[in-house]
């Protein structure tokens, strides 16, 4: 603890470096093999700085701040470049920093058009990603929140495959359509603030105790829901998922699922629940409903695809679609679950992504009805996506399970019809996970291409994450001490351990 | 006038005399370089003279303010002359712009801007508008060789004579209803109670028809598009940036001096914004034709100032002035990135001019795509603070069904300024490489990239200094 007893500004350095990063990039644009060492290089730094973080401040914590750094920003607007880490942030960051450095790896002498912009826009995205879980600023929160929006959408639009632009520019509007009702909300809400106390500002601890006329909070939370929810995604707001996630480069697809979609849930977590706790609790038996909805659907949907991404793709709209059960029911194992399963999906579907981009590489195609003879072909990579496609389908040991069960155990206590029917919920991801499994691993080899087997930047790429889900499927107190004492202290502001 | 108040004038003054100087100079000396430079360094002197020397006198002849917020506007329409100067050197050379003329008339304009901003009665507001009008007629058609460009001049004039006319009967009416010219006494006039009210919002009317047509409000924005498409890169950076912010700037001083009587004018300010934003964005998205397109944005952009014209409190009109600021920024840059693209035989104006123009432009094209994004309201550009500020002044003014709209046309919009971004970056063919552009319009660019990122990063800076302005 002695090394944060200093002022140096350890989140303002995390949330800026990749930014440093990327400048850097653009500063050496001529070679391409020295931006992918700066890009390799910050991303590794990042991670060595959250792992620090992880290292020196994880372990068992109350639900207080960890860290907290404020500095003045746009003293006439009332906003403040105010940052804070908790149990909760603390794991986000480290997810981050973990997922960037995989998206970095997967991308290696893959991205032939323009390296240095390339690395420059996954930097870019990183520090945003950082920024938004580190930011307490309102302001700032939805300055960081856009950023992170402008590199995906031409890592989608440059690097992406066949039908990229649509993809790009759907992805684009339907997030900011999301997040411009929020920023009137937010202003909506500093206003009200204003008025009732004379301080403009956008602290959310300031904030956090404003009384909203009763008529306006439902309002006001229900534009902070949309913009969530369609980040998370929640059924019907998930349509431009499948065609992001799909069309974008495989370091793209890695950071959209594994990181993009957490900063929705961490948005309702952080910002929507706290800041309107009672609309927020009406909200709760349609988030419920909604969160099922997108389970069932999301894992039917995959079950139909022919494409391995897609199917891919529209599993995470199930697997969210659990992660925000965990959040509905509001009681303090869901929540905790909830959390938990965010960085277990974070993990495996990033893993997942990647096994297809690298299968789609040596095939030249993702469909299930011409791949095929994985296991008999390439061992090693077979291995790998049998070990990564059974995490993902909640096998004990691995991953998933133990998220999944904490949620599941959350619901039952809550309502036992609503444990019952999301536990059905991951029979149905059995299927489909078994039907990639079937159409890629084995069958007879649909060409006669020799494969190359795993090469070793891959391996190196998914040694790690396969370290890690065991990892978080053997022993995830490691991860969940942080923020179990927090997440019951805001399953219960916001539910009361309660029945939905 | 006396000395003291002509004194207090100098920076216009400064710019008006270099604009004769160069004039003449231009009998003999043909280097547009030479006379660019001298018109860039006045500008500049110009602007530091409006910054550091303290005016003598409030007003200067009854007609002119010199206040701080008359100063900080003629800072800013300096260095909108000076940065426009200095971006279009190769380009008005490579027409073969006679350069005396060239240089002295936008010197000229800038002058116009200066005292627009800074007139403190009708009369003022009358002379500063038709100085610069009178100038901007013959700039928009300064290609010779460019039939859009004569054309776009025609249009221009014809239809700004008409908007001059309806401008001074206006002025006629409110001087008729008040019995002064000044400001804001004048405004007085259509007070509640005020026995000719009726003429005085007659008046008011009049002038706010004009005023629209300047500053292309739907529905007098009808000459907007042909006009930016045929006048020269630069001219129309100059024209969408200062001419339509100088206004702006005079209109928020009269909005000001009408106090309680904004209650009346209210429903037809949000109905020119509305009607402006919503249009404009459905116009834009139709264009091929990337300054077309810039046109139209041009309105949405001036439907937002109108959004904050609607909040008279302090932070309202702030909101306006930093608008204003970034909207200059971002038009000089927008059309200093098309002049630094332009060869010798012309602009590229159409969207697939652009194709693949990312990767072999980098900067410049980098630069084109923020200021899409700032266009389009991104953070972190200077053109999400700006739209901050203006909807956080329609919510706090109570016109909540405006913002909306607001952020309903900011989403559309989205739409065409990704356009372009889309087609330099993510197209399959690239088209044939663009000029290569030179160092001093590179410059032009990055002083008005680093703006409008540092209005995004740093709003405050600026927000402090209109602070003591307003």
């Amino acid at each position: 603890m002695a090394l944060f007893q200093t002022d140096f500004p350890w989140l303002l350095a995390l949330t800026l470096a990749p930014l440093a990063g990327a400048l850097a990039c653009l500063a050496f644009r001529r070679s391409d093999a020295v931006c992918r060492a700066l890009g390799l290089a910050t991303s590794l730094a990042v991670l060595g700085m959250g792992g620090l973080l992880f290292v020196l401040l994880g372990g068992p914590r109350g639900p207080g701040w960890l860290l907290r750094e404020d500095f003045a920003w746009i003293p006439r607007l009332g906003a403040r470049v105010s940052l804070g880490l908790d149990g909760l942030s603390l794991v986000m960051v480290l997810l981050t920093a973990f997922l960037v450095v995989v998206g970095v790896g997967v991308s290696w002498r893959r991205e032939k058009r323009s390296a240095p912009l390339f690395y420059a826009l996954v930097l870019v995205m990183e520090s945003g990603i950082l920024g938004v879980f580190l930011s307490l600023d309102l302001l700032l929160f939805y300055l960081f929140w856009e950023v992170m929006l402008i590199p995906m959408f031409f890592l989608i639009g440059i690097w992406g495959h066949e039908r990229r632009l649509y993809a790009a520019i759907k992805f684009f509007l339907f997030t900011l359509a999301g997040s411009l009702l929020m920023l009137l909300a937010i202003l909506g809400l500093v206003l009200f603030h204003a008025r009732e106390t004379g301080v403009t500002t956008f602290a959310l601890e300031a904030l956090l105790g404003t009384r909203i006329p009763g008529v306006w909070a439902p309002w006001l939370y229900a534009a902070f829901l949309l913009a969530f929810a369609v980040k998370v995604p929640l059924v019907p707001l998930h349509t431009w998922l499948p065609d992001a996630h799909t069309e974008a480069p495989t370091a793209g697809s890695v950071i959209l699922a594994g990181l993009l979609l957490k900063t929705g849930v961490y948005g309702l977590l952080r910002f929507g629940f706290p800041l309107f706790p009672g609309p927020a609790r009406d909200s709760l038996p349609w988030l419920a409903g909604l969160a099922l909805a997108g389970l069932f659907w999301g894992a039917w949907v995959a079950f139909r695809q022919q494409d391995a991404k897609r199917l891919v793709a529209y599993s995470s709209v199930s697997h969210m679609g659990l992660v925000l059960l965990g959040l509905a029911v509001a009681n303090p194992i869901a929540f905790e679950g909830g959390v938990l399963q965010m960085l277990n999906h974070g993990v495996s579907t990033g893993a997942m992504f990647a096994l297809v981009g690298m299968i789609a590489e040596r095939a030249g195609t993702r469909r299930l009805d011409e791949l095929g003879g994985l296991w008999a072909r390439a061992p090693v990579l077979g291995g790998f996506f049998l070990f990564f496609a059974l995490a993902s389908m909640g096998l004990p040991g691995l991953c998933n399970f133990a998220g999944e069960f904490l949620v599941l155990t959350g619901a039952f206590r809550a309502s036992p019809w609503l444990g019952a029917v999301g536990a059905a919920g991951m029979v149905f991801a059995a299927a489909y996970m078994l039907r990639l499994m079937q159409g890629v691993l084995w069958g007879p080899p649909r060409s006669d291409a020799p494969w190359r087997d795993l090469s070793l930047r891959e391996g190196l790429v998914l040694a790690p994450l396969a370290a890690v889900v065991l990892w978080l499927g053997l022993h995830p107190q490691t991860f969940q001490d942080p923020f179990r004492a927090l997440a019951g202290a805001m399953a219960l502001a916001l539910g009361g351990g309660g029945a939905p | 006038m006396s000395l003291p108040e002509v004194l207090s004038l100098l920076p216009v003054l400064v710019l008006a005399a270099a604009s004769l100087l160069v004039l003449m100079l231009g009998l003999w000396v043909k280097s547009q370089a030479l006379l660019s430079a001298l018109g860039v360094l006045t500008a500049l002197g110009a602007g530091a003279l409006a910054l550091l020397v303290p005016p003598g006198v409030p007003e200067a002849g009854g007609m002119f303010s010199t206040a701080p917020y008359a100063r900080f506007f003629t800072v800013l329409w300096s260095g909108v002359a000076a940065l426009t100067l200095m971006g279009s050197v190769r380009y008005a050379a490579g027409r073969r712009f006679p350069p005396g003329e060239y240089v002295s008339l936008t010197l000229f304009a800038g002058a116009g801007m200066a005292l627009l901003s800074a007139a403190s009665s009708l009369v003022g507001l009358f002379l500063g508008l038709e100085s610069f009008s009178l100038v901007l007629y013959i700039l928009i058609a300064f290609h010779r060789g460019s039939a859009a460009g004569i054309e776009a001049g025609l249009k221009y004039l014809v239809l700004g004579v008409t908007a001059t006319a309806v401008l001074a009967f206006g002025v006629a009416l409110i001087y008729a209803s008040a019995g002064t010219f000044h400001l804001p006494e004048a405004m007085a006039g259509i007070a509640e109670g005020a026995s000719l009210r009726p003429l005085g919002l007659l008046g008011w009317a009049m002038l706010l028809a004009a005023i629209g047509f300047k500053v292309s409000l739907v529905p007098f924005h009808l000459w907007t598009p042909d006009v930016y498409q045929g006048a020269p890169a630069p001219v129309a950076g100059l024209l969408s940036a200062g001419s339509k912010g100088a206004l702006f700037s005079a209109l928020l001083g009269l909005v000001a001096g009408v106090g309680a009587g904004l209650r009346d004018l209210a429903p037809v300010l949000w109905l020119l914004s509305g009607l402006s934003m919503l249009l404009g964005t459905l116009a834009a998205l139709r264009q091929e034709n990337v300054k077309r397109m810039l046109a139209y944005s041009s309105v949405v952009h001036m439907g937002f100032v109108v959004m904050g014209l609607l909040d008279s409190s302090f932070a309202g009109r702030e909101a306006v002035v930093f608008y204003l600021v970034f909207y200059a920024a971002v038009s000089v840059g927008a059309f200093g990135v098309l002049t630094a693209l332009s060869s010798q035989d012309g602009e590229p104006q159409q969207l697939a001019a652009f194709r693949g123009a990312g990767f072999r432009h980098p900067f410049r094209a980098a630069a084109l795509a923020v200021f899409m994004l700032a266009l389009a309201g991104i953070p972190p550009t200077g053109g999400f603070m700006a739209k901050l500020g203006v909807f956080a002044a329609a919510i706090h003014a109570g016109h909540l069904p405006l913002a909306v709209l607001g952020v309903v046309a900011s989403l559309i919009s989205l739409v065409y300024y990704l356009k372009l971004v889309m087609v330099m970056y993510m197209s399959e063919e690239s088209a044939p490489p663009l000029h290569r552009g030179s160092v001093l319009e590179s410059l032009n660019v990055a002083v008005c990239l680093a703006l409008v990122m540092l209005l995004g990063l740093a709003p405050g800076l600026l927000m402090e200094w209109i602070g003591r302005v307003l």
